[in-house]
């Protein structure tokens, strides 16, 4: 890992933990005062070792795990900002990583019904619902979108 | 992973969709895998991802020992 690797793995977690935003590449060359191409190979480093995950035709961030740079069906709302998180599991990861309570508001992945669970990083929910892992762990990072 | 209100409904899904069901989880083991995965600071310049002895480990440590959870 170079110097610029671990200067854009501290910039993204920044971001995401004080604003609650995954940063663009333009942002995070302004932000490293790296030129944007080194920006990108940096990226697809940290996306090679699966620190991140980047979009497959920008280049871009995707995932800066729990974060997801775009909406998805698990948002998490903080007292803070709201962000939007890539699975149930990372939804829960959100507010153990923030260390601050916050509020999953999902949708049953069958019936569509609202799903809202307040999570503590404190200690466990006692709440209904159930987590549901469609692949097997062996094969999360072939797709790791669809797990 | 998706949440569902039910073990009903995640059957449902499966068919649905003519997936193979996976692993069910409820909501505290849930938060306790998530506790130990994103309790560390990501940025900070000595976090590595663990190895997969660990993962192996930690799913140990939270009973999910099924072929489902195996790394290798």
């Amino acid at each position: 890992m170079t110097s610029l690797d671990a200067s854009l793995r501290r910039t993204i977690y920044d971001a995401c933990l004080t604003r609650g935003v995954v940063l663009s590449i333009a942002e995070l060359s302004v932000a490293t005062a790296a030129p944007s191409a080194d920006v990108r190979a940096a990226l697809a480093r940290l996306a090679s070792s699966r620190v991140i995950v980047l979009q497959p035709g920008s280049g871009e961030i995707l995932m800066a795990p729990p974060f997801s740079a775009v909406p998805t069906p698990f948002r998490v709302e903080t007292s803070h900002h709201a962000v939007y998180a890539n699975c149930a599991w990372d939804a829960f990861g959100v507010p153990i990583m923030l260390r601050e309570p916050a509020r999953v508001e999902a949708a049953c992945g069958c019936c569509g019904e609202a799903i809202q669970l307040p999570v503590s990083p404190d200690g466990p929910p006692s709440a209904d619902g159930v987590m549901h892992f469609a692949v097997p762990a062996a094969r999360w990072w072939d797709d790791l979108v669809f797990t | 992973m998706l949440l569902f209100r039910n073990e009903e409904h995640v059957d449902r899904w499966c068919r649905q969709w003519q997936m193979p069901a996976g692993a069910i989880m409820a909501p505290p083991q849930a938060w306790h895998l998530a506790k130990a995965w994103f309790s560390a600071d990501r940025g900070a310049p000595e976090w590595q991802r663990p190895p997969v002895a660990a993962v192996e480990a930690l799913f140990g440590s939270l009973e999910l020992t099924a072929p489902f959870w195996r790394l290798r």
